[in-house]
């Protein structure tokens, strides 16, 4: 499986490849952030709104707290995030998306409904309740995101097995008395997880988007120093539109987000293309 | 029927969610801002319970939450000292003009690109509109309404920074008034149009692309029809039902776009005052507002339903043929 990604690596195009790179370099920020962010990231460790340049690569913000440290350790939160929701929402919708294909019948009617149901709800409000009566926290925020990202690796999932029930192997590989979960092991499993690992990506994307929102609203976690969270502080700040502070207090973690979003789209559009060629345009 | 049943597990989860908080309400509801607790004697305590109810079995209050909520009455907010749906409805109408104008706006222009990009597929137009909007498409509105905020109004100064209206203006006449409200709402629909338009774009691009290619668009150039009539008449209608069915399914998310977009904005609508409320733990308000908002997508999304089966004939009465 991995020597088979890399080799697809090599037929991504620019956008792709600088993507890929640039994910990469997410990854190891957020892996080595306490080395690399030479100053505390939660303490003051200089003047207050200080311009980039000097000890502080990126400046300092209101509490002269620095910029790059922040943004290293920010780089955890949205990667947590990220990836946490997509492997929830991809094992869960997964396993529905299995039982509602194979079984078919009832279960699969009241399942397609609740995801219909779902696609529709707006998820933002919900989450702001939930934000308000059971307190922030990074567990809440994944917990919520993947409850309303199952959907889509669900329905993949689901039209996936109901195609490959009508294929002659499967057919014939019933006939020989091949049980559910053997079916499952050797056939469905390999065939359906390539889609729904792209899928993840996508859904990571959007999960840092919503996590990057409600943080952006003062309402994410209060103790993860996370992108959204210091667009927040900087848009809070009362000067700042009559000021020069937003050249670095806001466009950093903005930039930040930004890159990253983007990147991670551009991934799963490219991979989508290769694992199924009509999804891709 | 479905839509119905929603209503109601949304309606029963937003009386268990204060239920199920962790502490006790009662507390939230009696303790002052900087105040540590509120003390009461047990004799006060039981009066208040009486009060608000609390004391009864859990089925009553139920039944009671539901008869208030059919007759409109969403509870009192202790913060404004206002009924809850008085404020609701004050705010509303700032949403629903946000939210519609970008519908409208996004749709219509992706639309247009869509078109032009199929028109012109695979040559240097459509792979310049494709990249640059498909980099638009990833990009969430409100960081969009954050750029548009920092460089045309306060960088510029060409708009507003805030709100909705200017305050304690007169106006000599309504246009006036209305220039003053299209002014400030410029940016904010900017920032959810654009953020949109991206999805709409490949949406109309791949529709229009598979239009273009049926038989009947061959026929009607083989009539020799005009360019515009062909365009327009024949293949943009057909193009259109997934764009509007499209339309409707993302009405969340472009709701929760635009709860952000007004607080970047600080624009009076529902979002911005959502946010407000939870910030002052105003929980009537957060549950109101997040009924409101719920039971209107909901809505929205059942009515295109009933238009789409107008809309199509294929999929029109359930007695017939399913075609499609």
């Amino acid at each position: 499986m991995l020597v088979k990604i890399v080799e697809r690596v090599k037929e991504f195009s620019l956008p792709g490849k600088a993507s890929l790179v640039v994910i990469l370099v997410f990854l190891l920020v957020a892996i080595l952030a306490p080395y690399i962010s030479i100053h505390p990231h939660n303490i003051s460790s200089g003047p207050p709104l200080l311009p980039p340049g000097g000890g502080h690569p990126l400046g300092t913000d209101e509490l002269g707290i620095d910029l790059w440290a922040q943004i290293c350790y920010g780089a955890r939160v949205s990667l947590l995030v990220g990836f946490g929701t997509a492997l929830l929402a991809a094992l869960g919708g997964g396993l529905i998306g299995i039982v509602s294909g194979y079984l078919g019948g009832w279960p699969d009617k009241v399942l397609m409904r609740l995801i219909d149901i779902m696609i529709i709800l707006p998820d933002l409000p919900v989450m702001i309740v939930l934000a308000a009566f059971f307190g922030p926290s990074l567990l809440n925020i994944i917990l919520v995101l993947a409850l309303f990202s199952w959907v889509f690796p669900a329905r993949i999932v689901r039209s996936q097995i109901l195609m490959l029930k009508e294929r002659s192997y499967i057919k014939s590989a019933e006939t020989y008395g091949a049980g559910v979960w053997y079916l499952m092991w050797k056939h469905f499993l390999p065939e359906v997880f390539p889609l729904v690992a792209v899928n993840m990506i996508r859904l990571s994307g959007r999960a840092i988007v919503a996590e990057a929102g409600l943080s952006f609203l003062g309402l994410g976690d209060p103790t993860s120093k996370s992108w959204g969270l210091i667009i927040h502080h900087a848009t809070n700040f009362k000067g700042i539109y009559y000021t020069d502070f937003w050249k670095w207090w806001l466009l950093y973690p903005w930039l930040a987000l930004i890159i990253m979003v983007i990147s991670l789209a551009f991934i799963s559009r490219e991979l989508e293309r290769m694992v199924d060629p009509r999804m891709g345009r | 029927m479905e839509y119905l049943f929603t209503i109601w597990v949304i309606v029963t989860l937003n009386f268990l969610l204060p239920r199920a908080m962790p502490g006790d309400p009662f507390l939230y509801l009696s303790a002052d801002e900087g105040q540590e607790m509120a003390r009461f004697s047990e004799e006060q305590r039981q009066y208040y319970l009486e009060y608000y109810g609390l004391d009864r079995p859990v089925a009553a209050q139920y039944l009671s939450y539901l008869s208030d909520l059919l007759r409109g009455n969403l509870g009192y907010s202790l913060y404004y000292n206002e009924p809850v749906s008085t404020i609701i409805l004050r705010r509303l109408p700032w949403t629903t003009f946000l939210v519609i104008a970008a519908v409208l706006l996004s749709t219509v222009f992706g639309t247009i690109l869509g078109s032009m990009s199929a028109w012109y597929r695979e040559k240097w137009p459509d792979k310049f509109l494709f990249f640059c909007l498909i980099l638009l498409s990833e990009v969430p509105a409100f960081l969009l309404g954050l750029v548009l905020l920092f460089t045309f109004a306060a960088g510029l100064g060409l708009f507003p920074l805030s709100g909705a209206i200017t305050h304690f203006a007169s106006y000599s006449s309504w246009w006036e008034k209305l220039l003053d409200i299209l002014h400030h709402a410029f940016l904010p629909v900017m920032a959810l149009t654009i953020a949109r338009v991206g999805g709409m774009y490949l949406l109309s691009r791949n529709s229009m692309t598979t239009v273009l290619e049926k038989d009947y668009l061959r026929t009607a150039w083989a009539k020799g029809l005009p360019k515009k009539r062909i365009i327009f008449r024949h293949a943009l209608r057909n193009a259109m039902l997934p764009i509007v069915t499209r339309v409707f399914l993302s009405l969340g998310s472009l709701v929760g776009g635009a709860i952000l977009v007004e607080n970047v904005f600080a624009y009076p609508g529902l979002g911005h005052l959502m946010r407000e409320a939870v910030m002052v733990h105003d929980y009537p308000l957060v549950q109101g507002i997040f009924l409101v908002v719920t039971i209107c997508v909901l809505l929205a999304n059942f009515l295109a339903d009933l238009v789409y089966r107008k809309l199509d004939p294929r999929i029109g009465d359930y007695s017939g043929i399913h075609g499609g």
